[in-house]
């Protein structure tokens, strides 16, 4: 047995240390620096466990409990890299808060929550065993919670706190049976036994079996606040941007990782798959379309992250794990930057005032494009050895590249076609296809040994989730194609206002939160 | 029949007399709302701007009655500052004498003891309830729960739906229509409010007419509301979603100064109180339906004289406000009552013009210690050329012109040194690039593209994010360079030349050169004994993820840089013909004079020269100088700036605060106008000698070079008016930041790329962030009343007053205080009615 493992350890040990040093309202500058200190240090070490990870192979701990739980930690290259990825954005978002809130009363216990915050995340993804795992699941969710209510007196943040907190219960509540279920079938809730047990029990699965995997696609689906649980997230703007940057990118995250890290279990059931399937992917086209007509920049940040953990979901759903790392890991760092930069955007918008002839591309043009794309992503898939056909459970997210390229070489033949722009977005074209490609590749290559490969689809209703998600998606391609045309008619306007209240289900949502548990304030400081 | 013929003309007559009544109540109410910029030229606006026909005082109380809002600091904090001794008994005194009468109130003593005993101020009953404040009554105040939250946010989302400037990539598909019939037709579909328990709301929308005005009218006689109160009401309802309220006035007044007629504001009047229409009718339950009918009863009895409620705190603090800045203008009339020996004749090494932003008052301070040999001059910023600046590429720009003025000129930014040719290149260049990055940001956000893009770029951002953190990348290319190479960006500025662009006519006439060549000098009183060098310095700010970056920018250009507008001067003011044409006017300015264009950041406080390189060779000394004075100039501003940003004063400290500048989390980059109280229209000696603080515009004025006192009229309804804007926004938002400012900076969320939200969603807010007058221990502004000094005969200030209501209901009505040096040496103080008092000894003078 090594100490390297426990070394780990050590990295949420000093944030929690820093987070429960006394009177740090006193002194907050003093507190923001050392926080950010100690989180730079801790992701420097991470860095270095998983160099030695890449080079030595998985680290696991013996488990200090019983019945498998308790204290223990299993670093792969799935939990190091997401433990970088989380202790990048933790001090990403802490050396933001030392001047964001400057001169804010509890500009010092705002820090310290957003420590306790990262160490409790990282802890999850470091976590051993199912009962550490559930630990830190709820005190992420708790700690998230004293961030949410930061501001104690805006009704708007307790109404979304309140919101968060019911959703996360029942989230908590399926996380504990699906540990009940898997420590049934395998005596332990050590990952190490878990995932030997799994790896035996391939064939048939029994009802239990499948069971825990939807009660992990359950849990998994609440925490990534999809349709038609999603409504809190739009509504946790009521505290400081850095928490949004953090819930977005560091713990929107749990629930893609939960299903990732227990994916062996997961591939035991198709119908959980298949949950995840469908429900991420009408998450993600419902959230795409949505953030479309928001009109907030914070407010299309959230229904992006929707979408986009719902794209994440159904990637998972088809069996495509790597690529939803993938997904996991770009989406998070992307995310963190546009929360953090969200007060640019008249800037952005400054830059885009400038009369550029434009307008919706003609439908010809865009079935040159369609053709165009095609051909350069056959042509890129061909390089680089893996034609689409061959791997049936990625051909949905083949496809979903080609309309994403069709788009932006699309958008590019506008009313005045121009060689320069064409020309740059056929290169962008080439280019994003081949590092899609590449990134696809290498990321499978590098968990080859963690997450299961992908696996070929079996069974008609597996190819009616694929062709289900290729239809819809499409539908909702050309359907941005023909915007122009779409909002003069009765029903493109009835449907743009539908989609611009979010579907009203975040309105039934407050409706009945403010019914069964209204939100009582002083009158004396309410907003 | 002739009975029956007879009632029912008196009905028709009563009808059209209603009618009457709603109409002039409904402009009525529209006019209480002061305008909001939209945030890419934000300037500043007086909050109060629709109230200043009332006295301070008057619309202190009429806010209070109608809108329940306070416009005067708490009482606890002026106790805290008579503890503190900060205002002294004397101050206490003239304040009584000087403010509005308070019922008990004549002597100190009475002063103090009427402080203690009402230290908590109580609510008064609103003058008119709306249909909300109804409901929020019989909700206990819990505007979720009473259904008013949700109102005004669904107001809010559909206006910014309606308004949005370019963040949604779907826009509502009715923008093409007029705001309240584009609203009925989507409130066809809109299943929201029936979502959250609005019964009938889309038949109760189906059924208002058409016409906005016909709609208010309808439901106003639904409502029952009494005559009299129908503009209070009309306001009250307004003021529920006073941030879109505002944007709409924004656009009443941009359409006003091209002289278009412009409804948006009555037509957002009637959908807000067709909301509040929507709710009363689905409110059949008699707890409602008797609560209101008492507020209709009340509404027809208050009294509604806009009197001083003396029961109230209210009259104290107006009191107490005033003993404030008595407090202040007594620490400012010891420092001008010695201005400094006037300049001699000799010609100066340097003169250098700067806007009368209290921020140049700093660094003209630290110029002129630098050298015995500099003279600074303060003139509005914009320096007498309202010009529309059109940025390369594009052909229509915004206006860098005090908000109160129209451009009469069109410049257009172009490439210096380049043909025609070369020009087009670098143009079409630009174009080409923005096109293709509009191709990969539809690329970005489009619904279904967007997972490939994350997926592709997202890894990308680490690097991003490291390097923004650090400041050493700019979290977005900066939009006024985006798509151009260095070398072109280094050479922008200005064209003078005419030129045709897009159909309307660009640049300078030569006659049209020479006479606002002239107008500026003159009003700049600047006629004679031009230096080697003049500078006329805009300024800017560098922010970096800053939504009210232009707010810090230079509010004479209209909520832009002042760079143009000084470079345009500067060039007009060099060339030979204008030269000329000058002389011939009676302006003899020196052949070996030059003019350069600058820029001051406020932010760094250093300053940019352009076009050095055009200096004549002769000039190659003085340049040399200049760079080593203005370089000098700026530590010192630094230095002094350093405490107020709580920057340690050590070897970094210039790196620290220019670190501050490119800081994407940095919510106080700088301080903006903080502080400012004062406005001095006096010859520079007036004001040479004293260390203002930061705290005061200058504005250069010698009434003996003004035939006619046409500057004077000039500086008294233009830099005056827009000083006393900016003043009031400070004030405003400092006071009452939840009512008059736009709130905490860490919660905003910009929507409709035009204004911002606080948190989710709610009302558009207008005015500051509190971070920018309030450093988290202490409010950084002392929010006080403009106090006017110009150096001027009181004849003449009284024809000024006279001649224009704007000026005259700012002064009369105490929304600044006015002094004047007299010709006698005397400081007078304005009292009413053209008397004024001189200030040392209480006498009244007429």
């Amino acid at each position: 047995m090594s100490i390297v493992p426990w070394l780990a350890a050590l990295v949420p040990a000093c944030l929690v240390l820093v987070g429960l040093w006394p009177h740090a309202n006193a002194r907050p500058r003093v507190i923001a620096g050392v926080a950010f200190g100690v989180g730079l240090a801790g992701f420097l070490g991470v860095l270095a466990l998983a160099g030695a990870v890449a080079v030595g192979g998985r680290l696991v701990t013996p488990t200090v409990g019983f019945l498998g739980g308790g204290i223990g930690f299993y670093l792969d290259a799935l939990s190091v890299t997401m433990f970088a990825l989380v202790s990048f954005v933790g001090v990403a978002v802490l050396r933001y808060s030392r001047n964001y809130l400057d001169g804010d009363p509890n500009h010092g216990a705002f820090i310290q929550r957003l420590c306790l915050t990262i160490a409790a995340v990282q802890i999850l993804v470091i976590a051993g065993n199912l009962a550490l795992l559930i630990l830190a699941w709820i005190t992420t969710s708790i700690c998230l919670n004293r961030l949410l209510l930061f501001y104690t007196d805006r009704r708007a943040a307790v109404l979304a706190a309140r919101k968060k907190f019911v959703v996360s219960r029942l989230g908590d509540a399926c996380l504990i049976g699906a540990a009940y279920c898997l420590y049934q079938l395998f005596g332990s809730l050590e990952y190490a036994t878990l995932f030997v047990g799994a790896a035996q029990l391939q064939g048939p699965s029994d009802g239990f079996v499948t069971l825990a995997a939807l009660l992990i696609a359950a849990a998994a689906l609440l925490k990534s606040a999809q349709f038609p649980l999603h409504g809190w997230i739009l509504e946790v703007m009521e505290t400081p941007t850095p928490v949004s940057a953090l819930l977005h990118a560091g713990i929107i995250n749990a629930g893609g990782f939960l299903v990732l890290r227990l994916a062996d279990v997961m591939s035991l059931s198709a119908p959980a798959l298949s949950v995840l399937a469908i429900v991420g992917g009408a998450t993600a086209l419902f959230g795409s379309l949505v953030m479309l007509t928001q009109t907030s920049v914070k407010v299309s940040l959230a229904y992006s992250t929707i979408a986009q953990m719902g794209f994440m979901l159904l990637q998972c759903g088809l069996g495509a794990y790597a690529a939803a790392l993938l997904h996991i890991l770009a989406h998070s760092l992307y995310k963190a930057h546009a929360f953090l930069s969200s007060g640019s955007v008249i800037d952005v918008l400054r830059a885009s005032w400038s009369p550029s002839p434009s307008g919706s591309p003609h439908p010809a043009r865009f079935v040159f494009a369609l053709l165009l794309t095609l051909g350069a992503t056959f042509a890129v898939s061909w390089a680089f050895g893996a034609t689409l056909a061959e791997k049936p459970g990625v051909f949905v997210l083949g496809a979903v590249l080609m309309m994403g390229l069709t788009l932006l070489v699309a958008n590019a033949i506008d009313r005045r076609p121009n060689a320069y722009v064409v020309g740059r977005a056929l290169a962008s074209a080439l280019v994003v296809g081949a590092l899609y490609f590449t990134l696809q590749a290498g990321t499978e290559h590098l968990f080859a040994g963690v997450l299961p490969t992908t696996k070929p689809l079996a069974g008609a209703f597996d190819f009616g989730i694929v062709a289900a998600v290729i239809f819809a998606f499409a539908g909702v391609t050309w359907l941005q194609g023909q915007m122009g045309s779409v909002v003069a008619t009765p029903w493109g306007q009835a449907v743009y206002v539908h989609l611009s209240q979010g579907l009203y289900v975040n309105t039934l949502a407050n409706r009945l939160a403010l019914r069964f548990w209204p939100v009582r304030i002083s009158a004396a400081n309410a907003p | 029949m002739s009975v029956q013929t007879l009632t029912r003309g008196d009905d028709v007559l009563a009808a059209v007399q209603t009618r009457l009544v709603l109409d002039e109540a409904v402009r009525g109410a529209c006019a209480r709302i002061a305008p909001l910029w939209p945030l890419k030229n934000f300037v500043a606006v007086n909050p109060f701007l629709g109230l200043t026909d009332k006295t301070f005082a008057g619309a202190s109380a009429w806010l209070q009655s109608v809108a329940r809002t306070d416009m005067l600091m708490p009482l606890d904090s002026f106790i805290e500052k008579v503890n503190a001794g900060l205002i002294s008994s004397d101050d206490l005194m003239v304040a009584i004498a000087t403010g509005p009468k308070v019922a008990g109130v004549d002597t100190v003593a009475s002063l103090r003891a009427a402080m203690s005993r009402c230290a908590h101020a109580r609510p008064t009953p609103a003058v008119v309830a709306t249909v909300a404040e109804v409901l929020d009554r019989l909700a206990d105040g819990d505007r979720y729960a009473s259904r008013t939250a949700f109102m005004v946010e669904e107001i809010s989302k559909w206006c910014a739906a309606y308004f949005d400037e370019g963040q949604a990539a779907w826009k509502a598909p009715w923008r093409g229509h007029k705001p309240y019939a584009a609203w009925q037709k989507a409130m066809r579909h809109d299943r929201n409010p029936e979502t959250m328990g609005v019964k009938g709301f889309r038949d109760t929308i189906a059924s208002l007419p058409n016409d906005p005005r016909d709609a208010i009218r309808l439901i106003v006689d639904a409502l029952g509301i009494p005559e009299r109160a129908y503009e209070d009401y009309l306001f009250r309802a307004l003021f529920d979603v006073q941030g879109w309220a505002a944007y709409a006035r924004y656009q009443v007044w941009d359409n006003g100064l091209h002289g278009r007629e412009d409804d948006t504001l009555v037509e957002l009047l009637a959908i807000r109180v067709a909301w509040g229409y929507a709710l009363f009718q689905e409110r059949t339950d008699p707890a409602f339906r008797i609560a209101w009918a008492a507020a209709m009863d009340d509404a027809a009895q208050i009294p509604n004289d806009g009197e001083l409620d003396t029961g109230d705190s209210l009259g104290l603090r107006v009191l107490l406000q005033q003993a404030c800045e008595i407090a202040y203008q007594r620490q400012l009339v010891a420092l001008l009552e010695c201005p400094a020996p006037a300049p001699g004749p000799l010609r100066p090494a340097l003169q250098a013009a700067f806007c009368i932003d209290v921020r140049s008052e700093v660094y003209r301070r630290a110029l002129e210690s630098v050298s015995d040999d500099i003279q600074t001059i303060g003139f509005a910023g914009f320096f007498g050329f309202p010009i529309e600046y059109v940025p390369i590429g594009n052909t229509r720009g915004g206006a860098q012109c005090p908000v109160l003025l129209k451009p009469n000129v069109v410049v257009c930014e172009a490439v210096a040194g380049a043909t025609a040719e070369q020009e087009a290149q670098i143009l079409s260049v630009r174009l080409l690039r923005r096109r293709a990055v509009k191709a990969w940001k539809a690329f970005k956000l489009s619904a279904v593209s967007s997972f490939t893009y994350v997926e592709t770029i997202g890894l990308s951002f680490v690097a991003k994010i490291a390097g923004d953190s650090l400041g050493w990348t700019r979290p977005v290319p900066d939009p006024n360079r985006d798509g151009l190479d260095e070398s072109a960006a280094q050479r922008l500025g200005p064209r003078l030349e005419p030129h045709i662009v897009d159909g309307r006519q660009t640049g300078f006439a030569p006659e049209t050169r020479i006479a606002m060549a002239e107008a500026v000098l003159r009003a700049m009183s600047m006629t004679e004994n031009f230096a080697r060098l003049v500078l006329l310095t805009g300024h800017g700010s560098t922010t970096v993820n800053n939504p009210h970056a232009s707010g810090l920018d230079c509010g004479a250009c209209g909520g832009h840089t002042g760079e143009a507008n000084a470079r345009v001067a500067a060039a007009i003011l060099n060339d030979p013909g204008v030269r000329l044409g000058l002389a011939a006017r009676g302006i003899q300015i020196p052949e070996d004079t030059w003019f350069l264009g600058c820029l001051h950041d406020t932010t760094t406080d250093e300053v940019r020269v352009f076009n050095s390189a055009s200096v004549p060779t002769s000039h190659a000394g003085e340049m040399k100088l200049l760079r080593i004075w203005l370089d000098r100039a700026s530590t010192l501003a630094r230095t002094e700036r350093a405490d107020l940003l709580g920057v340690a004063d050590t070897a970094e400290r210039d790196a620290a605060i220019i670190s501050r500048s490119r800081d994407w989390s940095q919510v106080r980059p700088e301080w903006g106008l903080a502080g400012n109280a004062a406005f001095i229209a006096a010859p520079r000696s007036r004001t040479a000698a004293a260390d203002l603080g930061g705290r005061a515009f200058l504005h250069n004025y010698d009434w003996r070079k003004d035939d006619g006192f046409g500057v004077l009229e000039l500086i008294m309804t233009a830099p005056m008016v827009v000083a006393s804007w900016i003043n009031l926004q400070y004030y405003g938002s400092s006071v009452n930041n939840r009512a008059f400012g736009s709130g905490n900076k860490t919660l905003h969320n910009v929507v409709g790329a035009l204004g911002v939200l606080e948190g989710n969603g709610g009302d558009l807010r207008a005015g500051l962030p509190w971070q920018s007058v309030h450093d988290g221990r202490k409010l950084v502004h002392e929010p006080l009343r403009l106090s006017v000094f110009i150096e001027a005969p009181l004849d003449a200030i009284n024809t000024v007053i006279a001649k224009h209501e704007s000026v005259r209901q700012l002064v009369e009505n105490k929304w600044l205080h006015l002094f004047a040096f007299g010709p006698d040496g005397k400081i007078y103080r304005y009292w009413s009615d053209k008397a004024w008092a001189s200030e040392t000894p209480t006498v009244r003078v007429a």
